[in-house]
């Protein structure tokens, strides 16, 4: 029998040990080697869903509307937390609520989801307590304010969005949404490792509205006091450029907190006298009649198929001119028996009565336009009066807006452009027209009638002292379900064409219910003159201010009755018979203001005119579009100085450095606002 | 003479022990010394994202704060202003070098 030494027994115990780790090692590296990586990897990464932020969504001047930003959604692990009482005054010095506290303090749960979206810095001290767990979300940060919120819509918990362009352009503004692995310290806080996950999700498409914010404010401003002054249910107005159909602001109200709907889009209403343009117009069209022709308005009454027609501005006589002005519904309903229903049904179908615009806003109404074969013996003179139909404000404006421009229904946009986060074009929105409504001529004498609505019709409240406006006053009677029409209950409008010979806005004031006064040129008309009042003096509210210049009327022309009170029955010729309502009211209520408007009523006109210094340049003709040049690198000062050597105006905000927006290259028309980023 | 190559022999492998525990140490150093930069960076992201979302907030606040809604009312009961009527809007033109509109 071999004997062993001591030393070689211990050599022979060592080398087992040794091949026993050998063993082992190729067992758990080799057989077992998966599972045990695998075991790993779940203890020192996390995998997760990480969302990219939504997009931004600007106004067209560039002014942030909303954005997203992160908070962190709090889990306490009750089973770590050693003592609960620092938990418990941690909680109450946080200002949690007293539930949450009280699911904190008992003993039978294990885990309690703390409630509400909350600020890092709010909650660090919370964030230091073993147990205490924060799960980022990306919340909304919405501009505070009622018609923005309308138009933008909202997001729900899950960051989908639920209304407005969050909605529509879901898809655009929501970013990529990432599984990602992160490495995790002993205490399961996430630390930065290469062998975690790098590569950052890609955040939203940054969005920029035609909206303008100024003018968006002083419409929801004027809206606001006319809506409190007279008691109304609700109201809306839109504000377009009939050139490029950017809608550039849209205001609604309606009575109720839960009231959110931008019903400026999906709320219809019979449009009263502002649908008689489009009759008329239908008529200069195919040459039925021509502005200056008189025809009998019986003194402002006329039984049709058994219904009595009325007038509230009774004449024998009226020229189509003088129907348009006074707002005849006599004088309407004779005209347009020169046209067939298909024709009144077409005229008005090719103005985009009855149809959806378009715009990408949910839940767009499409109003209502019944075929002929479905009316009934008084339907034709309705329907020229403006009822039996349905248009939402848009179409109305938009309709309104093909007489403006010289006959042309323009698609209406509120999407400017929508870019990547990385700044690359995706979408820019054009000026498209959808189909000649009219020709330039007809457009041309209809701006001409609406001018007299205004001069000396039923909207002079309308006016002001150095633009010419042009508009149509219209007074609806408003029904309720189960009961028609009921009696004091009426729907007062205005559409304005400003300035009347180039332009530039169509304002649309929709007053619903009002108490007291209730028609539109009394009510609705000095609102549209409180807007453009206050778009004028604004800073920057979606006007050329070169095209104003052109356009503005010398304040010597302007008489103590206001300006060219007498124009409109001389300009065309016929109205002897029709009353001029701006000399009537003048005598008769000089001083009544049913609608508490802005206080620049009020305002004593001024006594001269103040010469500036100031050299008037020629007029600018060159308006192609052309490249925003590039600043990177130029004090502000030469900055601004080479944006408005290449044609544009600038408007400035703090930045972390210097850049445009919209960004160098970026192919936009002369005079077009550029914000310039700059250092404070 | 084999005594001295034993000699060498173990003072080879006490190099490479050496060796060894010094390379050990530094990857052990260097590991922990991106750990602990992994939890400052972490830290400094997390910080990162508070401020920002903090801004967030604060720009909002200023917004809202400097909105027609909130200053024309101020403007026009503690301070009188009005808004102006439009014969009193003096309208500058001016042109620029290239022929645009400023």
């Amino acid at each position: 029998m071999v004997r062993l030494s001591r030393v070689t027994t211990v050599h022979l115990a060592l080398a087992l040990f040794a091949l026993a780790l050998i063993g082992q090692a190729v067992k758990v590296q080799l057989i077992q080697g998966e599972e045990w990586a695998e075991r790993g990897r779940r203890q020192q990464y996390s995998q997760g869903a990480v969302a990219a932020g939504r997009g931004i969504i600007r106004d067209a001047s560039g002014n942030v509307l909303v954005e997203s930003r992160e908070l962190m959604r709090l889990t306490v692990n009750l089973r770590d937390m050693g003592d609960r009482s620092i938990l418990l005054r941690s909680l109450r010095n946080a200002g949690f609520p007293l539930e949450a506290i009280r699911q904190a303090a008992d003993p039978a749960r294990k885990w309690v989801d703390l409630p509400g979206l909350h600020v890092p810095s709010e909650v660090h001290r919370l964030l230091a307590l073993p147990g205490v767990a924060a799960r980022p979300v990306m919340s909304r940060e919405y501009a505070n304010n009622a018609g923005i919120r309308r138009i933008v819509g909202g997001v729900d918990r899950d960051g989908r969005g639920i209304d407005g362009i969050e909605m529509s352009l879901d898809s655009l503004l929501s970013g990529d949404t990432l599984l990602a692995a992160f490495a995790l310290d002993s205490r399961g806080r996430r630390v930065d490792s290469p062998d975690g996950w790098t590569t950052p999700p890609r955040a939203g498409s940054n969005v920029t509205l035609t909206i303008n914010r100024d003018l968006q404010e002083i419409c929801e401003r004027a809206l606001a006091r006319a809506a409190d002054s007279l008691q109304a249910t609700g109201g809306d107005i839109v504000v377009m450029n009939p050139t490029t159909g950017e809608v550039l602001a849209m205001a609604s109200r309606r009575a109720g907190k839960g009231a959110v709907a931008n019903t400026a889009v999906t709320e219809p209403f019979e449009p009263g006298s502002t649908l008689k343009p489009f009759i008329a117009a239908a008529l200069l069209e195919r040459k039925r009649a021509h502005p200056d022709e008189v025809i009998d308005t019986f003194n402002g009454e006329m039984t049709l198929n058994g219904r009595l027609i009325t007038d509230s501005h009774k004449a024998l006589r009226m020229s189509l001119a003088d129907v348009i002005r006074l707002s005849s519904n006599v004088g309407i309903v004779r005209f347009a028996q020169r046209l067939t229903p298909r024709e009144t049904y077409e005229a008005l179908r090719d103005l985009g009565v009855g149809m959806a615009t378009g715009v990408p806003l949910p839940a767009e109404a499409d109003g209502t336009l019944r075929e002929p074969g479905r009316w009934n013996n008084t339907s034709a003179a309705s329907i020229v009066m403006g009822y039996e139909l349905a248009v939402t404000p848009l179409q109305l404006v938009v309709a309104y807006a093909a007489i403006a421009n010289g006959g042309e229904l323009m698609q209406p946009h509120i999407v400017k452009e929508i870019r990547s986060s990385d700044g690359d074009l995706i979408f820019e929105a054009t000026p498209r027209v959808v189909r000649r409504a009219m020709s330039p001529d007809v457009a041309r004498q209809m701006r001409r009638m609406l001018t007299g609505v205004v001069d000396s019709g039923t909207a002079v409240r309308a006016d002001l002292a150095t633009f010419t406006v042009a508009g149509k006053s219209g007074t609806a009677r408003r029904t309720v379900e189960g009961k028609g029409y009921v009696a004091g209950n009426y729907t007062a409008s205005f559409v304005g064409l400003f300035p009347a010979d180039k332009p530039l806005y169509i304002v649309l004031v929709k007053i619903d219910s009002p108490r007291g006064v209730y028609y539109g040129g009394e009510i609705a008309a000095p609102v549209t003159g409180v807007v453009l009042r206050a778009a004028l003096a604004a800073r920057d509210a979606a006007l050329d201010r070169q095209d104003l210049a052109d356009v503005k009327r010398e304040l010597s022309s302007v008489d103590s009755s206001g300006p060219d009170a007498d124009r409109a029955p001389e300009r065309f010729g016929a109205g002897g018979a029709a009353p001029d309502l701006r000399a009537q009211r003048s005598a008769a209520e000089p001083s009544a203001a049913p609608v508490a408007t802005a206080s620049a009523e009020r305002t004593p006109q001024p006594a001269k005119t103040v010469a500036l210094p100031l050299k008037r340049p020629a007029r600018v003709t060159d308006r192609r579009p052309r490249p925003v040049p590039d600043v990177a690198g130029l004090v502000l000062r030469d900055a601004v100085r080479a944006l408005h050597n290449a044609g544009f105006r600038v408007t400035l905000a703090n930045g972390q450095s210097v850049l445009t927006l919209p960004p160098a290259g970026t192919i936009a028309p002369a005079g077009t606002i550029i914000k310039l980023q700059h250092y404070r | 003479m084999a005594k001295r190559s034993l000699s060498s022999g173990r003072l080879l492998i006490a190099c490479g022990l050496v060796g060894f525990v010094l390379t050990a140490a530094a990857v052990v150093a260097r590991r922990g010394y991106g750990h602990q930069q992994g939890v400052r960076t972490a830290a400094l992201e997390g910080r990162q994202v508070a401020l920002e979302s903090e801004r967030v907030r604060l720009e909002a606040a200023i917004r809202d704060a400097s909105s027609r809604p909130r200053l024309g009312p101020i403007a026009e009961k503690r301070l009188g202003m009005r808004v102006p009527a439009d014969s009193q809007v003096v309208i500058l033109s001016r042109a620029t070098r290239s022929g645009g509109t400023p």
